[in-house]
């Protein structure tokens, strides 16, 4: 059952990843990041789902940078949602993998996935609308350094977090 | 208890960073939309977990076993607080096999909830197995935090060697003071009939041979012997094995050990041990049920240790080798410093049996079996028959082992004279 939901998971990114572009590359792309999501699957290898995800990624931006469609908020968090979904679900597909499974594991896993999806529709919905906002008074020019500035920031802060955890 | 990041988290935090770089490289908002749903999952760590707390509990259905059997391990896991995610690895000891069931169990936990779970091992091979440790790892509701813990417990599984019930033992020159089952040349109390003799004083009427006395027309009396037991020293080579385990030459040797120690043993004799190898150990004769273990003891522990030095027998005290013993040295005669100390025994006239455990059968049953590993194990034996015949020319009665054909079969071929011994004390 983990596995159907890992596996449909990597369907669903390749589903997103026709819907933004039809192009054959991004198709090939899609479809090699869902080979290395079967081999993660099948010898339940975390390394190789962090690369079809990553795989997955490339293939979206290429996607966007070729159809220069308008921003589709939607569609971009379902493809980030499938792809922690993705990484998840293989992760659990390892250590439940020749051990006795007692309790709802998968059914506690989804729910805690499906208040996860919510809460990062809400935010994003929240951070489009203040970016949208702030577009307008922030001067062109300096935009690039900012959303370098802010994918720094976030990196740093995630780093920090790390490191209060570990 | 400490906490760490799992694996899932470093992953999450690869896929988010790449999603910021292609975002920032693109130029596009919706790779950062990509990474939001991590970065919020990875924000979760700013939070100060508390600890879960779950008490792990296990049992054995039994802690002796033989070879071949199974025993059920049963966890107990109570969880004193919610548990997302609780990973347990129960004992697996090098050597057992996963009988039914799985020994590593995921679930779920609720404050107060207890789950019981359960699988069997089964032990091939011989030994004392640890299955004292269980490893719990509990993880967060995300997946991202993980506490290990190890529950240290005593508990171990004595595996002993099969035994197979005997009837065609090799029957010991000398007896021994204590009453057995031998019959002994001397006379005295007993129940086979030895000579007549005239009545004396002293004799009991119940002895008086009537049928002699009115031929003879005086009272006669029957003379009967002593019944004795037998001192017997199992001598083990733990010099060099062949084979895969649980079927090794070493294997097949400590199983005879135990066989044989277990017949004598019923027989009232008194049975000791011997290991001869890298490290030699004893077990001074005796008899009894308690003896029993003893030597068993000694064979659960009886493994290969290499070695370059050839020990010498008379290092082991008279009271576990003494000169009236009936020694059966069990070998697979495949290092000659055993067959020189068997020889060394013989010449100081011991009373000696060799069993030789055929290595050429235990290693053609570890190989495939094509033609020529076929051939060189003919070749093989024909050079151990050279072998053995060269120690039968020593006067040394040896009786060959080929498992997987019974331990009867071999002892069966053993001619001994039964002797009337003479020393009933």
């Amino acid at each position: 059952m983990i596995r159907v939901l890992a596996a449909a998971s990597a369907v669903a990114l390749v589903a997103l990843l026709r819907l933004t572009s039809r192009t054959e590359v991004v198709l090939w792309v899609g479809l090699m990041g869902l080979a290395l999501a079967a081999v993660a699957l099948a010898a339940g290898w975390r390394w190789a789902a962090t690369a079809a995800a990553v795989l997955f990624l490339v293939g979206y931006t290429l996607a966007l940078g070729l159809e220069r469609g308008p921003v589709e908020p939607g569609v971009a968090l379902s493809f980030g949602l499938a792809l922690l979904l993705l990484l998840a679900a293989v992760d659990l597909t390892g250590r439940a993998s020749g051990a006795t499974v007692r309790g709802p594991v998968l059914g506690r896993t989804v729910a805690r996935w499906t208040v996860l999806g919510a809460g990062s529709l809400l935010a994003g919905t929240l951070a489009m609308e203040l970016a949208t906002a702030a577009a307008g008074t922030l001067p062109a020019i300096a935009s690039p350094l900012l959303a370098a500035a802010g994918g720094l920031g976030s990196v740093l802060v995630v780093a920090a977090l790390f490191r209060r955890a570990g | 208890m400490s906490g760490r990041l799992t694996p899932l988290a470093l992953s999450i935090l690869a896929v988010a960073a790449w999603a910021i770089s292609l975002g920032v490289l693109a130029a596009r908002p919706e790779p950062f939309l990509v990474a939001l749903p991590g970065l919020l999952v990875l924000a979760t760590l700013a939070r100060r977990a508390p600890v879960p707390r779950c008490v792990v509990a296990h049992r054995i259905s039994g802690d002796r076993l033989f070879e071949g059997e199974t025993a059920t391990v049963t966890v107990t896991v109570s969880a004193d607080s919610p548990v997302a995610l609780v990973e347990l690895l129960g004992p697996l000891p090098p050597g057992a096999q996963l009988g039914s069931g799985h020994h590593r169990a995921l679930m779920t936990l609720r404050a107060g909830d207890v789950v019981e779970w359960s699988y069997e091992l089964r032990f091939p091979r011989r030994g004392v197995h640890d299955l004292g440790t269980i490893a719990v790892r509990m993880r967060d509701r995300l997946g991202l935090r993980t506490w290990e813990h190890r529950y240290v417990d005593s508990i171990t599984v004595r595996v002993y060697p099969r035994i197979v019930p005997l009837r065609s033992l090799p029957r010991p020159f000398h007896t021994q003071p204590s009453v057995g089952d031998y019959v002994a040349s001397a006379l005295g109390e007993g129940i086979e009939p030895g000579d007549i003799r005239q009545f004396a004083p002293g004799d009991r009427i119940k002895h008086v041979n009537w049928r002699a006395s009115l031929r003879l027309g005086r009272l006669h009396v029957t003379q009967r012997h002593l019944e004795r037991n037998a001192d017997v020293v199992l001598m083990l080579d733990t010099l060099a094995e062949v084979g895969a385990p649980p079927g090794t030459t070493l294997d097949h040797s400590v199983r005879a050990a135990a066989s044989l120690a277990t017949a004598y043993l019923a027989r009232k004799d008194r049975v000791g041990l011997i290991t001869y190898g890298g490290v030699m150990s004893w077990v001074r004769p005796a008899s009894g049920a308690t003896q029993y273990e003893r030597l068993a003891d000694g064979l659960l522990r009886a493994e290969i240790v290499f070695t370059y030095v050839a020990k010498d027998l008379l290092r082991v005290p008279p009271r576990v080798l003494s000169p009236q013993a009936l020694v059966v040295a069990i070998t697979p005669l495949l290092d000659h410093r055993f067959a020189k100390a068997v020889l060394d025994l013989a010449a100081r006239g011991f009373d000696l049996v060799v069993l030789v455990v055929s290595p050429v059968e235990v290693t053609r049953a570890a190989l495939a079996g094509s033609p020529t590993d076929d051939l060189a194990c003919r070749l093989w034996a024909l050079e151990r028959r050279a072998e053995l015949a060269e120690l039968r020319r020593h006067g040394l009665p040896v009786l060959e082992w080929r498992p997987p054909e019974p331990l009867e079969a071999a002892l069966v071929g053993v001619r001994r004279r039964r002797v009337r011994l003479a020393s009933a004390g």
